[in-house]
């Protein structure tokens, strides 16, 4: 009897994991097709070499991984990555919890000012880029329209090898950070109001409610927007080829910018797909240390 | 100092290419030219950077004399032209049937199976065409491409401010020719005046096509060298001296920074600037415009060779296309046929590449912009026979005029032209060793 039924629930089981299969299977293809074939490939394509003037594609094992780390751009591009990695990250995460925070309490207008934070998520990047193109021009643009007014110099903004990623951090912000904001916004209001109503009965100020219930509360969201984040900035490359076209002098050459550059306009495939490896690489590595440390804070 | 021919240079950039174009030869396709004869009534995709209205005058030609044709044309951003053809043609993309090329690619385009062989009408395109843009298609024996357009530069300059300023105006002779350091001269002289925010402009301010004339007029050459057209020579001093000038200019405040390539003739239409090198499509642009102007000969440095761009675009059939026929059809009747060739620049303001459709251009270019134009047709005749300097050919151009062109931007914003060029020549010897 016994076994009769846990035949039965093993057919069951069976039949249940048939159906999800069948379910699963389309969004299974789809990633074995887009992500895993594609990815599959430009492995592969990394460790060939194709000759314009022959025709030929060879093997040539990891010959294009050693003239990359040998290749002055690849280094300076890596360097710029991570440099700008280091920087935009937390700044768009900090500034979208501030706002969020601001956005969040009782304030006068809020709603009005909360859509024009959110407003440049719905301009088209390549849109964003012609305006912030004409809002950095050193002699006749706004920025340094701007300065003067406040008796500032004006600077050379995209023209600097010293600003203009800074320049473009600066515009990248402006679009991402309210789109960010929203997911913080959507944490803060899920936070339970009766913590806040205890910790004002115990006497504790705005800072200590921060602190201490608004931040670890909103760990989760704060997790997903610091990882996606960081994800959706080491693609960036748009306001990279419209701007500045990597420079002055390799300054804004990210790594998603001098894998194009490499693929498409110099023709070097196999050492643009061993590049994309590279970026797969440190992208995962970048996203492994900020899981681990946030796994660290829940313990 | 008299220029050398057009043909004599080609003719020279030509041979040092024998090697590259028998490796060339070696991997190319070996399908026969299609045969316009066979076209059946079809649908033909073109892919180009300008604006529809600019084709719109020729496919309207084309179809009212071809029944049951059609064309459909599709426009590219000019500065992601070459990308999206690496890119759609590398797909095998069969929804390209004929698309621009740039001139100086023709041989990579060609290399890397981009291109259908053209050579069956080699003898006609050499009938109806200047040497100059018959042999900028030829890699080898076999032609690539069909040029549709020629180009060359004219300076324009802005005659009130020049005569409020106290500057006598250039002349459109080419006897009288200025030189840069003339130029510049007259340039500081009418910007301190206040008359014009800026000086001096070249359009294509981070471009090759428009800068190679400055290392050329210092006899330091295109910058390439070697038997296989595939060495790097962009450090010797005429290429630095030239270089240094240019960085100048941006940095004694003659020309704007952080305004790109194209973007630059609206400073000189405002009347913002004394003087701007341009294109003869200018001359239709600026018609528009309310500043008095005028044109003058591209200047050359002093003692050095009086120099000038030329070539344009070639149009190209895609391997990958399903109907070469019909698409080698609509090629001829833009690029061989007088008549459709000058419907190609009824919209705009350039210079047909067949040499039939240029006569009878020139002098309606020279009408358009009444007394402000005038001079416009000799010059260009002028340029086009004696100074014209084509860009080299080369199966390396694609990484040449990437590499050159991000190192003029960043001279242009201040870095030193000898380590700039250095690095440069590194960046090339690099991409060009994965050609060989």
């Amino acid at each position: 009897m016994t076994s009769t039924i846990a035949g039965r629930t093993r057919k069951v089981r069976r039949g249940y994991g048939r159906v999800a299969l069948a379910f699963l299977a389309p969004a299974i293809v789809v990633l074995v097709l887009v992500r895993l074939v594609p990815a599959a490939s430009a492995l592969y394509g990394s460790l060939t070499r194709s000759s314009l003037l022959t025709g030929d594609t060879r093997f040539v094992s990891w010959e294009n991984y050693a003239e990359l780390l040998g290749n002055p751009d690849f280094r300076g591009a890596v360097g710029v990555t991570v440099l700008f990695t280091l920087i935009i990250n937390p700044l768009q995460v900090a500034i979208a919890f501030a706002l969020a925070v601001l956005f969040t309490r009782r304030l006068a207008g809020v709603r009005w000012w909360r859509s024009l934070v959110i407003l440049p998520i719905a301009v088209p990047p390549a849109v964003s880029a012609v305006v912030w193109n004409v809002i950095y021009r050193p002699d006749d643009g706004l920025a340094n329209a701007v300065l003067g007014v406040l008796g500032l110099p004006p600077q050379p903004f995209l023209t600097s090898p010293d600003q203009a990623l800074a320049a473009i951090i600066v515009l990248l912000s402006w679009v991402g950070v309210g789109y960010w904001m929203l997911f913080l916004i959507a944490g803060i209001n899920d936070v339970p109001g009766e913590l806040y109503e205890a910790a004002a009965l115990d006497g504790a100020g705005p800072w200590r409610k921060f602190f201490h219930i608004t931040l670890p509360m909103c760990r989760r969201p704060l997790a997903f927007v610091l990882v996606a984040d960081t994800v959706s900035n080491l693609l960036v490359f748009g306001p990279v080829q419209m701007l500045t076209g990597g420079g002055p002098e390799g300054s804004t050459n990210l790594l998603m910018y001098d894998i194009y550059t490499r693929a498409y306009t110099l023709g070097d495939l196999g050492r643009a797909q061993a590049e994309v490896v590279v970026l797969v690489l440190l992208t995962v590595v970048i996203v492994a240390g900020q899981f681990r440390m946030l796994r660290g804070d829940e313990r | 100092m008299s220029p050398r021919s057009p043909r004599s240079r080609l003719a020279a950039a030509a041979a040092v290419l024998t090697s590259g174009a028998l490796a060339l030869a070696a991997c190319s396709d070996e399908s026969p030219t299609p045969s316009a004869d066979e076209a059946t009534p079809s649908a033909i995709n073109l892919l180009g950077p300008e604006d529809p209205a600019t084709f719109a005058p020729l496919i309207e030609g084309f179809e009212a004399e071809h029944d049951g044709y059609s064309v459909e044309y599709t426009q590219v951003p000019f500065d992601q032209l070459n990308s999206t053809l690496q890119q759609r043609l590398g797909a095998e993309d069969s929804t390209i049937d004929v698309y621009t090329v740039d001139q100086p690619r023709v041989a990579q385009l060609a290399a890397q199976g981009y291109l259908v062989d053209l050579t069956d009408l080699a003898d006609e395109a050499q009938e109806v065409m200047s040497p100059t843009m018959y042999d900028v298609n030829v890699i080898g024996e076999e032609m690539w491409a069909a040029s549709i357009w020629d180009s060359t530069q004219l300076m324009f300059y802005n005659v009130d401010a020049l005569t409020a300023a106290g500057v006598e105006p250039p002349s459109s002779d080419p006897a009288e020719r200025w030189t840069w350091e003339e130029t510049v001269a007259a340039a500081e002289q009418v910007q301190a005046a206040g008359e014009t925010e800026w000086g001096l402009i070249l359009e294509q301010i981070e471009y090759y096509y428009q800068l190679q004339p400055l290392m050329a007029s210092l006899g330091g050459g295109s910058g390439i060298t070697g038997e296989d057209a595939l060495t790097p020579d962009i450090t010797n001093d005429a290429w630095v001296e030239a270089m240094t000038w240019y960085g100048d200019l941006f940095a004694d405040g003659l020309a704007p920074r952080g305004v790109g390539s194209f973007e630059t003739s609206p400073i000189f239409a405002d009347g913002e600037s004394a003087f701007f090198v341009g294109g003869p499509w200018d001359v239709g642009v600026f018609s528009e415009s309310e500043t008095n102007w005028a044109v003058a000969p591209m200047p050359y440095f002093d003692g050095g060779e009086q120099v000038t761009p030329t070539g344009s675009w070639s149009w190209g059939i895609n391997p990958a296309s399903q109907n070469q026929a019909a698409a080698l059809l609509f090629l001829e009747y833009a690029t061989l046929n007088p008549e459709g060739n000058l419907l190609s620049t009824e919209a705009t303001t350039i210079i047909p590449a067949n040499a039939e459709a240029a006569a009878e251009y020139l002098p309606q270019l020279e009408e358009l912009a009444g007394d402000r134009s005038a001079g416009v047709a000799d010059l260009i005749t002028y340029e086009l026979e004696n100074t014209a300097f084509a860009r080299p050919l080369t199966v390396g151009y694609v990484q040449f005029e990437e590499v050159m062109n991000t190192a003029f931007a960043d001279i242009r914003n201040g870095s030193d032209p000898a380590e700039r060029l250095a690095e440069a020549t590194s960046q090339l010897e690099d991409a060009w060793s994965q050609l060989r």
